[in-house]
């Protein structure tokens, strides 16, 4: 969990404070587990096409975790991300293959609109003062039933071979759509790290009051925070296309647990003002790895849902009891006077402290 | 019958104690009279545009069933929101419960009583779970309850495809047909016979609303519960168990969901997994646009009865209008939105009123 800090620190404390944190025992899990499977595959879970198909479906869980991700950060929940990507998708399906628009113009098109539907949100949410919750429920209906409308029953799949191609081209064994949603990450982490608009983001989720004490619209951040999620669902959704056969309505139909999962199992808080870009792709890995190792050894699909479930759990509960830990050899090493670490604990028994903002 | 511990926020909330603020707000501003009108005004609209809205057996039927079922799920969700927290397995447990029910009649044998009483003992188990961990690490309800969201969702399903042939439990003890297709027409007190429209499936809702009803407005633990909801530090520091409250709250939620799992159950006949998937939306559609606040600290009863049937009429009046399944869910999230926001506009206007005369 990576909330405001100073810049200052050296490297060698950044290092330690690295190892203990939660990226790191992703990235732990992500290796051992990695190495595991390979190993009870007796060695063809290494080679080239195995390491392609994984990493070829990571790209949309991945951009569907922080588009979550941006969203949890100022306070605010999206609901809506299966059901504006699942759109988004097939709109651009729809466009290719039904209006024969060309691929580069209905990419830009179907991501366009997918910013702009998150940016009505938004606003809708700013100018009504409705819980964020309530308002994305409604948005998600409204745009299950538009991709349904778009669609009906059938699977749109003559859409431009161009496309296709870009799905597929693996450059160094590393699909190009995997390279997409790490750019993405990266951008997304210099944002939110470095710019100063990202600092106003994560300001307003971490302390709604102090932020607009201090000069920064609350309601603007609301805005800014819909509208950056409905790039990265339209950029998922782009990413989709481009590599399954072909769209219907049943896509993004099971986007909108893993996108929480993600950010939650890499140890964003729901109450807002922290973001974890480097654990959230890492938590979006570990997903995919149980995902793996379920076709690896024909199981069940059921058992994926169960183990993320207890995953998710499990790093809850574990990170709650943990920094329960750290208060309390905080408190007896010394007098209790300056504040522990645990900046984000009086909120997290209560969900909404974050959404309560927007009643 | 809308119950609120205290004073939530001015201008985001109506009336608590109707005797003392009834005579400052004017009466348009109560949400529950505006959703019955609406309610009725739309079904009369339906049933002006097609008559056959009206019929008995084939519209009122299934549509009442229908509103009795999402009512006690709606109920579910509202016992949650009472006290701060959100419950989004509410579907999972539906199924969860409806599992133990038809295991019980397929492999025990059991009578159809026993059997609703192992599938609310097993719902209000999974709830009391829930609500413990939630208790005990203090983490937030949406993550606990996604994350036994995700649990269940696997669970279920592999606990069907380990114990049925073909993922589903068909055997029906006796009396339960007669549960999904009798109405008040076959329960005759002399030549008196009741109204073909109401199913007796419906029994299971009015009882759960007199209940809960009961629980929120006489009982002590309902007021804990609110109070606990509307201020948690508050409630604690007047010697209210909150921890206990917040399982309890889940345990009822839990309970709720299974027998609501077992009446979409009965409805169709088949304990399958796939029970359930679809109860989410309409929880939070008839709790919240019934008067409950996502906040915690008020509920309403009768609220959530309304709300469920007003996405009801609108549901099955659209159907019969001829629009397309498609489109369904377009209409019905923009009057979700369009409500709320009206609803909004309406306590903002008459906050201002007040603010004005005072």
């Amino acid at each position: 969990m990576i909330a405001i800090r100073s810049r200052s620190a050296g490297a060698v404390p950044a290092l330690r404070r690295f190892s203990r944190s939660t990226a790191m025992t992703l990235l732990c899990v992500v290796v051992i587990g990695y190495l595991a499977l390979g190993v009870a595959s007796s060695g063809s879970f290494f080679e080239g096409p195995s390491v392609r198909t994984f990493l070829q479906y990571l790209a949309t869980p991945i951009l569907i975790g922080l588009a979550q991700m941006v969203v949890l950060c100022v306070g605010q929940l999206n609901l809506a991300v299966g059901a504006l990507g699942g759109f988004t998708a097939c709109l651009m399906g729809v466009l290719m293959a039904d209006a024969g628009v060309p691929a580069a113009l209905a990419v830009p098109a179907g991501v366009l609109s997918a910013t702009l539907i998150g940016l009505l949100t938004g606003v809708f949410i700013v100018a009504t003062q409705i819980n964020g919750f309530i308002v994305t429920l409604g948005t998600m209906t409204i745009l299950l039933g538009a991709q349904y409308r778009l669609t009906g029953t059938r699977t749109v799949d003559g859409y431009s071979s161009t496309l296709r191609d870009l799905g597929r081209a693996a450059p160094l064994n590393l699909p190009l759509v995997f390279l997409v949603a790490l750019v993405t990450a990266v951008l997304l982490a210099a944002f939110l790290y470095r710019a100063t608009a990202g600092r106003r983001l994560l300001a307003a989720g971490g302390n709604p009051l102090a932020a607009r004490l201090s000069g920064i619209s609350t309601d603007r951040q609301t805005v800014l925070a819909h509208t950056l999620s409905g790039l990265l669902i339209g950029l998922a959704a782009l990413t989709a296309t481009a590599s399954l056969p072909g769209v219907n309505r049943s896509v993004g139909g099971d986007w909108l647990l893993p996108s929480f999962a993600a950010p939650i199992i890499g140890g964003v808080a729901l109450t807002g003002g922290s973001v974890a870009v480097l654990g959230t792709v890492l938590a979006a890995f570990v997903m995919r790895l149980i995902d793996a190792a379920r076709a690896e050894f024909s199981l069940d699909p059921s058992w994926v849902n169960f183990l993320i479930g207890l995953v998710m759990l499990g790093t809850v509960v574990g990170g709650r009891l943990h920094q329960g830990h750290l208060e309390r050899a905080g408190k007896n090493r010394r007098t209790p006077t300056a504040p522990t670490g645990g900046g984000t604990a009086p909120a997290a028994d209560s969900l909404l402290a974050g959404t309560g903002g927007a009643q | 019958m809308r119950t609120a511990a205290v004073a939530p926020d001015a201008g985001t909330e109506e009336p608590q104690t109707p005797p003392r603020t009834s005579d400052r707000l004017p009466f348009w501003v109560n949400q529950r009279l505006g959703l019955l009108v609406l309610t009725i005004g739309l079904a009369l609209l339906f049933g002006a545009l097609r008559p056959a809205f009206f019929d008995a057996r084939l519209v009122l039927f299934p549509l009442l069933r229908d509103i009795s079922t999402l009512t006690v799920v709606a109920l579910a969700q509202m016992v949650v929101l009472s006290v701060g927290h959100m419950n989004l397995a509410v579907g999972r447990m539906a199924a969860f419960g409806a599992l133990f029910a038809g295991f019980g009649y397929d492999r025990l044998g059991l009578p159809l009583p026993l059997g609703l009483l192992l599938c609310l003992a097993a719902g209000a188990a999974i709830g009391a779970l829930t609500g413990w961990i939630i208790a005990r690490t203090g983490v937030g309800s949406f993550v606990v309850t996604l994350a036994m969201d995700f649990a269940l969702l696997g669970l279920v399903s592999l606990a069907y495809s380990a114990l049925t042939e073909n993922a589903a439990f068909t055997s029906t003890p006796a009396g339960l047909d007669e549960l999904r297709a009798y109405s008040l027409a076959d329960i005759c007190v002399g030549p008196v016979c009741g109204s073909p429209a109401i199913p007796q499936i419906a029994q299971f809702t009015v009882l759960a609303l007199i209940a809960l009803g009961f629980l929120y407005s006489c009982t002590r633990i309902g007021r804990e519960l609110l109070l606990t909801g509307a201020n948690p530090a508050a409630a604690e520091l007047s010697g209210i168990p909150t921890k206990r409250r917040v399982v309890t709250a889940h345990a009822l939620s839990g309970l709720l969901a299974a027998l609501a799992g077992f009446m979409a159950a009965a409805g169709t006949g088949t304990f399958r997994a796939s029970i359930g998937d679809d109860f989410m939306l309409p929880s939070f559609l008839g709790a919240v646009l019934g008067g409950t606040l996502l906040t915690g600290g008020v509920v309403s009863v009768v609220g959530a009865l309304l709300g469920t049937s007003l996405v009801a009429v609108i549901r099955k009046g659209l159907d019969l209008l001829g629009v397309g399944l498609e489109s369904l869910n377009i209409y019905l999230g923009c009057v979700l939105l369009l409500a709320l926001s009206a609803d909004r506009v309406r306590n903002v206007l008459s906050y201002r009123k007040v603010v004005r005369s005072t």
